[in-house]
């Protein structure tokens, strides 16, 4: 595999500014990004990399790859948590309740992870297709209907709870904004854009390095005070990205995606939800312990997945492609 | 003198997704009105927390006042998923102005 392109993550201000906001919480630095300003950031990136997809889709056409990526993304984000879900039973030791709601994050994806990899494989000449938004926003929710089975063989307690539930799965804020900007993008088209362009597409590499660092001190000082982790949590939490990853990677290839396309879809299945699963668990499945499920995916796998899994899921869609 | 009467102020630390099961509560007893201030940190039987902004495991606070009445029927409709939802409920006796608004 291209050793080049996994090292590139490395030199990239965007991973260096997380390394920062990890290693100053690990000092117990008291540097924080204020409330109001983080969650600007968090909607300006959704909004950006809603319309950039949006914009691409609009340029390129819709051919048949387009329709097998969301297929397989489907497909890939309902099925992971079966297996993570044994995995969790068996080897983690969680009780079902809590290997469910794990194993509906891991199924699910993480948009930052998404974003950091799309900036990543577009400095390696790896930019994956406009449309891979799309499958981004398709694979959020499909995890949390299996999470929920596996967790108690049914969607909800009441038919109350269960509207709750898939109204904070669809209608949650990073699917409403990355959809609906995607089709604002799909619709103004690249002309549109150049209107925006200067917000929405100049400022985004330096926007994703503050988001980042915000990123970094959240996951580090999750994992400071956590006390649900153990070794096997672990391991599992590294193990997952890894096959994960690999399995998407490998279907992205079968079905015939450019190699950025089968690296970003590789990095979907790597990387676990940790903003809109939590909150549909939070609802769904009370009992389950956040500190277990949102240590394993914020505090082990968004840092794997940052720092290794990118350049991994890059160098292997390249090897695999010939390149 | 302005006249005062003892009611029930009732606090409730829930996640944020879950508020919803808390105000829900809160109109089925008939309690007109409640706030929800918002918390930063703090640290508990689960260890430490502290706001996240994106995770959906902040925490904020639910405050009503109510008749002693409603307040126990509130904490009684409460009680049973205290446990399971991880909601952190108190109340105490405080004194009102205008008491026939609680």
């Amino acid at each position: 595999m291209d050793s080049a392109v996994i090292t590139s993550t490395f030199t990239s201000p965007v991973i260096l500014f997380f390394v920062l906001g990890f290693a100053a919480a690990l000092a117990r630095s008291e540097l924080s990004i204020p409330e109001a300003i983080a969650k600007g950031l968090s909607l300006y990136l959704m909004a950006a990399i809603g319309l950039k997809g949006g914009v691409a889709v609009a340029e390129s056409g819709i051919g048949p790859d387009v329709a097998a990526a969301m297929g397989a993304g489907f497909m890939l984000s309902l099925l992971i948590p079966v297996g993570a879900y044994a995995a969790l039973r068996a080897f983690g030791r969680l009780d079902r309740t809590n290997a469910g709601a794990v194993a509906a994050h891991y199924g699910s994806v993480s948009v930052v992870t998404f974003v950091t990899a799309a900036e990543i494989l577009e400095g390696v000449g790896l930019a994956p297709a406009g449309y891979m938004v799309a499958v981004l926003a398709i694979m959020e929710t499909p995890a949390i209907l299996t999470g929920l089975l596996l967790a108690r063989g049914a969607l909800g307690s009441s038919e109350g709870r269960r509207g709750e539930m898939l109204h904070e799965v669809f209608l949650n804020a990073s699917v409403v904004l990355l959809l609906g900007s995607f089709a604002i993008g799909a619709i103004a088209g690249p002309a549109g854009f150049e209107d925006v362009r200067p917000l929405f597409d100049t400022g985004f590499k330096g926007v994703l390095c503050l988001f980042l660092l915000d990123m970094g001190l959240i996951a580090a000082r999750r994992l400071m005070t956590s006390r649900a982790l153990n070794w096997r949590l672990i391991v599992l939490a590294i193990v997952f990205p890894l096959v994960n990853g690999t399995i998407g990677t490998l279907v992205g290839f079968a079905i015939g995606l450019d190699p950025g396309s089968t690296a970003a879809l590789g990095v979907l299945c790597a990387s676990a939800s940790y903003i809109a699963v939590p909150a549909a668990m939070r609802l769904s499945l009370p009992e389950a312990d956040p500190g277990v499920y949102l240590t394993m995916s914020l505090s082990v796998t968004f840092p794997f997945n940052i720092l290794i899994g990118i350049g991994l899921f890059a160098a292997l869609a390249r090897a695999l492609a010939g390149g | 003198m302005i006249e005062t009467v003892i009611r029930k102020r009732i606090e409730i630390l829930a996640d944020q997704p879950l508020v919803g099961r808390v105000t829900n509560a809160i109109d089925e007893v008939g309690i007109s009105g409640w706030t929800i201030l918002p918390v930063t940190s703090g640290s508990g039987r689960e260890g430490r927390w502290r706001e996240e902004r994106i995770t959906g495991a902040d925490k904020v606070l639910v405050l009503t006042i109510a008749s002693a009445e409603k307040a126990s029927s509130l904490a009684g409709r409460l009680a049973p998923i205290l446990t399971s939802h991880g909601f952190l409920l108190t109340m105490w006796d405080v004194e009102v102005i205008r008491g026939e608004r609680f």
